[in-house]
C-alpha cells in the first residue's frame, strides 16, 4: 500500500506538468501567488463570517444572508487553494512529506472545513442573537484560529 | 546620497539587522505581513465584489463600505509597518527588483483609484444605493481595485524568488 503510494506520488512529481512547472522560472511562483490569492480570498470570507458572528462587524445584516452570498466565494477559494496547493506538494512531496509545518497545515485545513461546514454549521446558519454573546465569541475565536494557523503553518514549511 | 546608498543606509539600521539576524522575528515579520492580507486587500476585495454585482447584491453599498473599510484599516496599518521593515531589510536587493518596482507602481494606482472613488464616487452613494445601481465609473474603480490588488500579491510573491 505504502509502496504503491510512493510510487504513484512519484509518478505524478515526474510528470511533464509538474517538471514543467518546477523547472520554469516563473512556474512555482505563478503557482504560489495563485495560492496565496486563493487563501486572501478564503481568509477574508472568513473573517467577514466570524467577526458577524462574534458581533463585530456588518449588524445590519443577518447572519445566514450572509453565509448565503459568501458560500460560493469561499468554496471556490477552498477549490483554488487546494488545486495550488496540490501542484506545489507534487513538486517536491519528499520535502512536504517530511515537514512538520506542512502536516500541521493538513491537519488544521482538515479541521477548519469540518468545523465551518460541518460541526459549527449551525452557528453561521441562525441569528447570533439566539444564543449568549460569549458562545458566539468562542466559536468565532476557535474558526478563525483554525484557519490562520492554515496561513502561519504554510509560511513556516519555509522556515522550519 | 543615492536612492541605492540610502537603500544599503537602510539595510545597516540597527532595526534592520536585529529583524534580518534574528531567527524568530523575520519569519514573524513575514508571517504577519502576509496574513494581514485578509483583513487589509480581503476586506477591499470584499466591497469590490459588491461594486461589480458579484455578492452582497442586496446590500446598501454605503453601509458595507463603512464596515469593511473600518477593518481594512487595521489590516492596512499592520501591512505598511511590517512591510516597511522586510524593505530595510532588504532594500538594495528590492530597489533593483522589476516584481518590487510593479508593486510600488500598482500601489500608487491603486492609492490614487480609491482618492478618485472617495471624491467623486463616495458623496453620492446613497442616491445610487436609493436606486438600487452601481454607476458605471465606480464599478471601473471595483475593477480596477479587483485586478491591481491581485496584482500586489503577485508582485509580493514572485519578487521573494529573486532575491
Amino acid at each position: 500500500m505504502t509502496r504503491a503510494l510512493v510510487s504513484l506520488l512519484d509518478r505524478l512529481s515526474n510528470s511533464n506538468t509538474i517538471v514543467l512547472i518546477r523547472d520554469s522560472s516563473f512556474g512555482m511562483p505563478a503557482v504560489q501567488s495563485i495560492h496565496l490569492v486563493g487563501l486572501t480570498a478564503l481568509l477574508a470570507a472568513m473573517l467577514v463570517l466570524n467577526l458577524r458572528l462574534a458581533g463585530l462587524s456588518m449588524m445590519d445584516w443577518s447572519l445566514p444572508s450572509i453565509e448565503r452570498e459568501l458560500r460560493p466565494w469561499a468554496l471556490g477559494a477552498i477549490a483554488v487553494v487546494i488545486a495550488s496547493g496540490t501542484l506545489m506538494f507534487l513538486g517536491n512531496p519528499t520535502k512536504y512529506l517530511a515537514s512538520a509545518p506542512f502536516l500541521f497545515k493538513m491537519t488544521a485545513l482538515g479541521l477548519a472545513i469540518v468545523c465551518q461546514f460541518g460541526v459549527l454549521r449551525g452557528f453561521f446558519m441562525s441569528e447570533p442573537d439566539q444564543r449568549r454573546r460569549p458562545i458566539n465569541v468562542m466559536v468565532a475565536c476557535l474558526s478563525l484560529t483554525l484557519w490562520f494557523s492554515i496561513g502561519w503553518a504554510g509560511r513556516a514549511i519555509a522556515f522550519v | 546620497m543615492s536612492l541605492l546608498g540610502w537603500c544599503r543606509w537602510l539595510e545597516q539600521t540597527p532595526l534592520a539587522t536585529t529583524v534580518s539576524e534574528s531567527i524568530w522575528l523575520f519569519p514573524l515579520v513575514e508571517g504577519s505581513h502576509i496574513l494581514a492580507l485578509p483583513l487589509s486587500v480581503g476586506m477591499i476585495l470584499m466591497f469590490d465584489l459588491r461594486l461589480l454585482g458579484l455578492a452582497f447584491r442586496s446590500a446598501s453599498a454605503a453601509k458595507l463600505m463603512a464596515d469593511v473599510v473600518r477593518w481594512s484599516k487595521v489590516g492596512f496599518a499592520v501591512m505598511f509597518i511590517t512591510g516597511g521593515v522586510l524593505f530595510m531589510t532588504q532594500a538594495s536587493k528590492a530597489y533593483g527588483n522589476m516584481f518590487f518596482r510593479t508593486k510600488l507602481v500598482l500601489l500608487l494606482i491603486l492609492g490614487l483609484n480609491a482618492v478618485l472613488y472617495q471624491s467623486v464616487f463616495y458623496p453620492r452613494m446613497p442616491q445610487w444605493d436609493a436606486i438600487g445601481s452601481t454607476p458605471l465609473g465606480a464599478r471601473l474603480c471595483g475593477w480596477l481595485s479587483l485586478v491591481g490588488w491581485i496584482g500586489v500579491i503577485i508582485c509580493g510573491r514572485t519578487m521573494a524568488y529573486q532575491f
